[in-house]
C-alpha cells in the first residue's frame, strides 16, 4: 500500500476517525491497528521480519532493563569501591554481549532477507530451490520497510542499555513504535522515548492541525507529483540511454536535475508522512532542512537525511569511538602522531559510518565508492577546518554574500559528482559520463536536443515553474518562516488563491498513471 | 574546573564560548569530530572515561551542559 494510493486514503481516513473518536487511553490501538493492516496490505503477506525483529528487541529490552534492576540493587548492597567497580563492570559486559547478539541477530536477518531476493533466481538455476520461489520470497517474506525497523529497533535495544528509555513491557506498543505507518516505509528514524511519549499523550481534534497536516500532504504530493516525476522522464531517458555517447551537456543537465528529482522525491515523501502524523497529533522529526542551501558537504549532511545522520553518529560513531578499542587506537595514536594523532579515531569512526552509509543504500560497488568519496571528504574537510580561517585571512576573503554563494555552489558540486556514481547503471557508465564532462561537452548540440530526451519544451517550462515555487517557499523557510502559518493567516482571497493554485497544479500536471509508476518512491529501493 | 572544561573547548571548538542557544549539536557549532576531540581531550585532562551514553545532544547542548557533565564524572 502506497501513500498515493486510493486504498492508503481511505485507511487513513477511517483510522483518523477512529482515532478521534475512541477512548484517550485507547487512541493508540488504533494507530497499531492501522500499521498492521499498512503493513500486512504492503507486502500482501505475513510479517515475518518484523515479528522476529521485533520480538527479539522485545525479548533484549526486557533483560536489559531487568539488568540494569539487578545491578542497582547489588550495587545497593557493597559498601567497598573497588568491589562495586568490579560488579559494575560484570553487568555491563553481560548487557553487552546480549545487545551485541541482538546487533547479530537482527543484522542477520536484514542481510538474508536483502540478499536473498538476489540469490534464488542463481539458487534456481542450479536446482538448489523452488521454482517461483523467489517470486514468493519477494512477495511474501521480503518485508517493507526491512532497513528502516532494523535500525529503529536496534536503536531501541541500545537506549533501553544507555538508561536513555525505560523498556516496552508490552509488545503491541513496542510493534507500534517500530512499524507506525507514516514512518515505516522510509522514515524517519524515530527514537524510542521521543515517539512513546507522543503516543502516551491524549489526542484532541484540532481542526487546524488537521489542515496543516493535509496540507503538507499535498505538498509531498506536490514535489513527488509535479516535479520528481517529471524530472524522472528525463534523467530516466538520458541514463537509461543504451547506447550511450550522450553529449556530456546533456549528462551534466541529466545529473543536475537528478539531484533536485532525489530531493524533491524523498523530501516529498517526508512532508506526506509527517503531514499524515501531524493530523494525528504525533509530531516526527524533521528529517531535510533545505540541504542545498549548505556550506559545506557536512553542513548538507546535517540538513539531508538528518535522522539516518543521527542514527549513524550515536550508535556507530560515538559507540566505536568510545568502545575500548577505540580509546586504545586513540591512545596509541597521540603518542606516535602528536600533532594528527588526536583525529585518528575521528577519521576511522568516519569512513566507517560513511562505508556503512553507501551500502545500507545500496548493494553495488557505485555505493560503497560514494560512501569512501563522502568519508574522504568528510574526513579532509573536518581536519583541516582549523586552516581554512588561517588560508581566508591569508587570501583577504571576507564572508559575505558572493562568498556564501561560493560555499554553496562547491557543496553542489561535490554532490553533483557524488550523484552521477549513484544514478548511473554501473560504474563503466559513470566512467563515460566523467569522462564526457571533460571531453565530449558539445554544449551546442545538446541544446538542440535537450528536448528529444522524454521531456518538451512545456514539460520544461512546467518544471521550472514548478521549481521557482519551490524554491520561493525554501527561500522562506530558510528565513524562518512558518509558510503554512504565513498564508493561514493572510485575507481569505489571497489563502484559498494559494491552496487552490497548488491543488489545480498538483491535480493538472502531475505526472499520473500510464506506463509511469508513480507510486514508486526513489529512496525505497535504499 | 571549570576553566579547565573551558581551555579544552578553546582549543577545538572556539564558537562554543560564545554560544548562548541550548543545540549546540544540531546547530552545527560543534560537530561529531570535533565532539570526539572534545571528549578524549576531557578523558586525558580530568583522568575520566566518558561512555557513549553520556554522548548525547543533551549532555552538549552548551558549554555549561559540558561543564556539568564533567563535574558529575568527576564526582562519580
Amino acid at each position: 500500500m502506497q501513500f498515493l494510493s486510493t486504498d492508503f486514503v481511505i485507511l487513513w481516513v477511517i483510522s483518523f476517525a477512529l482515532y478521534y473518536l475512541a477512548p484517550k487511553k485507547r487512541q493508540w490501538m488504533i494507530l497499531a491497528v492501522a500499521s498492521g493492516l499498512f503493513y500486512v496490505a504492503g507486502t500482501g503477506g505475513i510479517p515475518v521480519g518484523i515479528i522476529l525483529t521485533g520480538a527479539g528487541a522485545y525479548g533484549c529490552g526486557i533483560y536489559l532493563a531487568r539488568s540494569l534492576e539487578a545491578q542497582k540493587k547489588a550495587l545497593s548492597d557493597i559498601a567497598e569501591k573497588e568491589r562495586k567497580k568490579a560488579v559494575k563492570q560484570g553487568f555491563e559486559r553481560r548487557r553487552r554481549r546480549v545487545q551485541i547478539l541482538y546487533f547479530v541477530y537482527s543484522v542477520g536477518i536484514l542481510l538474508c532477507t536483502k540478499y536473498m531476493v538476489v540469490l534464488l533466481p542463481f539458487l534456481q538455476m542450479l536446482g538448489l530451490a523452488m521454482p517461483g520461489s523467489d517470486a514468493f520470497f519477494a512477495r511474501v517474506v521480503m518485508p517493507l520497510g526491512i532497513s528502516f525497523y532494523t535500525l529503529t529497533a536496534i536503536g531501541y535495544v541500545v537506549d533501553v542499555g544507555r538508561e536513555q528509555c525505560k523498556a516496552q513491557e508490552n509488545p503491541v506498543r513496542l510493534f507500534l513504535f517500530l512499524a507506525y505507518f507514516p514512518a515505516i516505509t522510509q522514515g524517519p528514524f524515530n527514537r524510542y522515548a521521543k515517539l512513546q511519549d507522543e503516543f502516551e499523550r491524549e489526542h484532541v481534534f484540532d481542526y487546524e492541525r488537521m489542515l496543516f497536516g493535509v496540507q503538507r500532504f499535498v505538498w509531498g504530493a506536490f514535489k513527488k507529483l509535479v516535479i520528481a516525476d517529471r524530472i524522472n522522464l528525463f534523467v530516466g531517458s538520458v541514463f537509461g540511454s543504451v547506447n550511450g555517447g550522450l553529449p556530456g551537456s546533456i549528462y551534466a543537465l541529466a545529473t543536475v536535475l537528478y539531484m533536485l528529482q532525489l530531493y524533491a522525491d524523498f523530501s516529498g515523501y517526508m512532508d506526506m508522512a509527517l503531514g499524515i502524523s501531524e493530523t494525528f497529533d504525533i509530531t516526527l522529526s524533521e528529517n531535510f532542512k533545505r540541504p542545498y542551501f549548505s556550506r559545506s558537504v557536512a553542513e548538507f549532511w546535517r540538513r539531508w537525511h538528518i535522522t539516518l545522520g543521527t542514527w549513524f553518529k550515536d550508535y556507530v560513531m560515538f559507540s566505536f569511538v568510545m568502545s575500548g578499542t577505540g580509546r586504545k587506537i586513540g591512545k596509541a595514536a597521540k603518542k606516535k602522531m602528536p600533532r594528527m594523532g588526536k583525529h585518528v579515531t575521528g577519521i576511522i569512526g568516519t569512513m566507517l559510518v560513511w562505508l556503512l552509509t553507501g551500502m545500507w543504500h545500496g548493494r553495488t560497488a557505485s555505493y560503497l565508492l560514494w560512501g569512501v568519496y563522502y568519508g574522504v571528504i568528510m574526513c579532509i574537510s573536518l581536519v583541516l577546518e582549523s586552516q581554512y580561517s588561517i588560508w581566508k585571512e591569508k587570501l583577504h576573503i571576507k564572508a559575505g554574500k558572493v562568498y556564501g554563494f561560493f560555499t554553496m555552489a562547491r557543496t553542489w558540486i561535490i554532490v553533483f559528482v557524488a550523484d552521477v556514481l549513484i544514478r548511473s547503471e554501473g560504474l563503466s557508465q559513470a566512467g563515460e559520463i566523467y569522462r564526457a564532462f571533460f571531453a565530449d561537452f558539445r554544449l551546442k548540440e545538446g541544446i538542440l536536443s535537450v528536448t528529444d530526451y522524454g521531456l518538451n519544451r512545456y514539460g520544461f517550462l512546467l518544471l521550472a515553474v514548478a521549481c521557482l515555487l519551490w524554491l520561493a517557499v525554501s527561500v522562506w523557510e530558510e528565513k524562518g518562516k512558518d509558510v503554512r502559518r504565513t498564508i493561514a493567516g493572510s485575507p481569505v482571497a489571497l489563502r484559498w488563491c494559494c491552496y487552490y493554485g497548488v491543488a489545480l497544479l498538483l491535480l493538472i500536471t502531475g505526472i499520473y498513471g500510464g506506463s509511469y509508476d508513480t507510486a514508486a518512491f526513489l529512496y525505497q529501493s535504499f | 574546573m571549570e576553566k579547565k572544561v573551558l581551555e579544552v573547548l578553546e582549543e577545538y571548538c572556539e564558537e562554543a564560548l560564545d554560544y548562548t542557544g541550548d543545540n549546540m549539536m544540531e546547530e552545527g557549532v560543534i560537530d561529531s569530530f570535533t565532539v570526539i576531540n572534545v571528549v578524549s581531550e576531557l578523558e586525558d585532562v580530568f583522568d575520566i572515561e566518558i561512555d557513549a551514553k553520556y554522548v548525547v545532544a543533551e549532555n552538549f547542548r552548551n558549554k555549561e551542559a559540558i561543564i556539568e557533565l564533567v563535574r558529575q564524572l568527576v564526582e562519580d
